[in-house]
């Protein structure tokens, strides 16, 4: 055998070194800046109210006051609970409304071959080009003819039709399932219906929860909506319910702030255990 | 039976028509592959007896039954396909079962029938496995299996064997030659294999640019191709097509100024006619300059072991290949001469059909 020559490993170059620095503390810089609002946040529902405006600045709650939490779900005039799980009977009917509107939708637009799909594709996209509040009156209108307004109808109906958002989105990943799939499940003698229900869904599973994760946020997040369809404190979801209490408690911060919390909180934890996921959505969407 | 009629089949994607008119009878029992190059419509043309494209003109019969407006499941056909098309969530149990409780049929009937097609197939220990848990060639045998558990009238294969490496290409193949004996069924059968077209075709049937160029057994396209068109697809390596003129019917003065004579009855052309000599590379051989009817120079010497495939140029756009031994130690830029036999030869007219032999 012969002997390997003793040569030192390659170490990288100093200037790639500098570089790297250089980025991890740039990085470091902005990741601090965008977790401070939380950081401040997170303490400030934790203090009295004269603390959080205190000078000097205290970056700690002293002392920390755990009674602030056991009253924000305590207090008649902010039904904090009560709105936490609206938010989650908004979201979560929205999430449902969307992926199976949807993805119908899709399979068709994706799956099915059939005269004019390109034009009523391309219409049904234009439909992301115009602004909600263009068609805001009419649609209130026909929802106040109705006698459904104070009611999650108008919020949640509208999403059993489809989104022209999800609808492009679910179509691209739609595009990716074999013909033959479908093929041969014709000749199985499968419906249409039962064809994208048994045999084109599952093969789309991750689409659809990234789907359902988008519409969980944005209807979270809906602040609109509910201002204008929504009148009785009991029926607000959080969005709506914190701005409400805020509006009528001006001076009670450290209340605000732990509604903030608990109201950011499950989209953070959301988002930190499906973060590959929505990567996954951001790209296909080819959204940033 | 299986049977199946085609009368007048066209079908169009938007403007442009890409099954042109189609007549065939395949017989029950019958396997029948269709052939052509890519975009010949082929894949169309059995996606159309299938139900899973649609009849723009002319009828399609199975078994007797007009079947042209009939859905899919509802024409007694069952179709292998080239990516296996398996349902990839599920075992390939379900996989064989998914199309017999569509039929409604009872629980126990269903276990039966896809446990007797298992152990046909030799697939029953593959059956609690999903597709991604299987070779390429176990998922192309539940595919079967699952076209089998049917029990159809016609099958269809759409370039099954296209994804299968070469070895269990030739174990497939002779599968499929074995289950169309035991089951007795009719088969029709796409592919742009050559060797699977002629090792498993009771007839082929050649397509081009939508139509059907020629419907023979493989050994009368082979040796009796209706056009040259045929005459170059059929055959690995191709017939050499040479131009030539026919004198009173009776001598060949090919394009380099060789004269040869033709015995072979043809039928009246005008003396002088241009026409085509169709001769196989197994019919062309190496000979000595003094019995030579063609020399060239050697453009490509492909030594596969047991024969030798060589490219000539015999001279300006005049090309030969010649199948010789694999003995022959030829290589690029040598002279060779050459004879043909014209015993095996055909002779295509100045419209491209063959005019001799008859």
């Amino acid at each position: 055998m012969t002997a390997v020559p003793a040569i030192e490993r390659r170490r990288p170059a100093p200037g790639k070194l500098w570089q790297s620095l250089l980025y991890h503390a740039v990085m470091l810089t902005f990741a601090a800046i965008f977790l401070l609002p939380f950081y401040w946040m997170t303490i400030s529902a934790l203090k009295f109210n004269a603390e959080i405006f205190a000078n000097p600045v205290s970056w700690w709650p002293d002392p920390v006051r755990w009674e602030n939490l056991a009253q924000l779900f305590m207090r008649d005039d902010f039904p904090f609970l009560r709105q936490f799980m609206n938010s989650v009977f908004y979201a979560g009917s929205v999430a449902i409304a969307v992926v199976l509107s949807c993805s119908l939708a899709a399979y068709a637009f994706g799956c099915l071959r059939w005269r004019g799909r390109n034009l009523v594709f391309a219409l049904t996209i234009c439909a992301l080009l115009m602004p909600t509040i263009v068609t805001f009156l009419p649609v209130y209108l026909a929802w106040s003819r109705l006698g459904l307004v104070g009611s999650y109808w108008p919020l949640i109906f509208p999403f059993l039709l489809g989104d022209a958002f999800f609808i492009f989105m679910l179509r691209q990943f739609f595009l990716g399932v074999p013909r033959e799939l479908m093929d041969a499940a014709r000749l199985d003698g499968a419906s249409e219906f039962r064809i994208w229900w048994q045999i084109v869904l599952p093969q789309v599973r991750t689409a659809l929860v990234i789907v359902g994760l988008f519409a969980i946020v944005y209807t979270w997040n809906e602040f609109f909506g509910p201002l204008i369809y929504l009148q009785n404190r009991e029926d607000m979801p959080l969005s709506l319910g914190l701005f409400t209490f805020q509006s009528q408690r001006a001076t009670e911060w450290s209340i605000s702030m732990a509604g903030s919390f608990f109201t950011a909180m499950p989209m953070v934890l959301l988002f930190l255990l499906t973060q590959r996921l929505f990567q996954q959505g951001l790209t296909t969407s080819g959204l940033k | 039976m299986g049977a199946v009629t085609l009368t007048g089949v066209r079908k169009l994607f938007g403007t442009m028509e890409v099954i042109k008119g189609i007549d065939l009878a395949i017989a029950d029992r019958e396997l029948v592959v269709f052939v052509g190059p890519s975009g010949c419509g082929k894949s169309t043309l059995l996606r159309m007896i299938a139900g899973l494209e649609d009849v723009d003109y002319g009828a399609i019969e199975i078994a007797g039954r007009d079947v042209t407006e009939l859905a899919p499941a509802l024409r007694g056909v069952a179709m292998v396909f080239q990516n296996y098309a398996l349902y990839p969530h599920m075992t390939a149990y379900d996989n064989m079962a998914y199309g017999l409780r569509r039929a409604g049929l009872a629980g126990a009937e269903v276990d039966k029938r896809v446990r007797a097609t298992a152990a046909m197939l030799q697939i029953t220990e593959l059956l609690p496995r999903r597709p991604k848990a299987m070779s390429g060639g176990q998922r192309q045998r539940v595919a079967i299996g699952r076209a089998i558990v049917r029990n159809p009238e016609v099958f269809m294969f759409d370039e099954p064997l296209s994804n299968l490496d070469a070895a269990l290409r030739v174990e497939m193949r002779s599968q499929i030659a074995r289950l169309h004996r035991e089951l007795q069924a009719t088969m029709i059968f796409v592919t742009h294999d050559q060797v699977e077209a002629m090792t498993l075709a009771d007839r082929i049937v050649v397509l081009n640019g939508g139509r059907i160029e020629q419907v023979g057994t493989p050994r009368e396209v082979y040796h009796r191709p209706a056009n040259i068109f045929v005459a170059g697809f059929i055959g690995s390596p191709a017939m050499n097509l040479l131009p030539a003129n026919l004198h009173r019917g009776a001598a060949l003065e090919l394009g380099w100024g060789t004269r040869v004579t033709w015995t072979a009855a043809v039928p009246a052309l005008p003396d002088n006619a241009p026409v085509t000599l169709g001769v196989r590379p197994e019919r062309v051989s190496l000979c000595d300059a003094a019995r030579a009817q063609a020399s060239g120079e050697v453009t490509l010497a492909e030594h596969l072991g047991d024969e030798t495939i060589l490219h000539l140029k015999v001279s300006d756009g005049v090309s030969l290949t010649v199948k010789a031994g694999g003995d022959v130690a030829a290589l690029v830029g040598d002279r060779l001469h050459v004879a043909f036999d014209l015993a095996g030869a055909c002779l295509f007219g100045p419209d491209g059909r063959r005019i001799a032999p008859d």
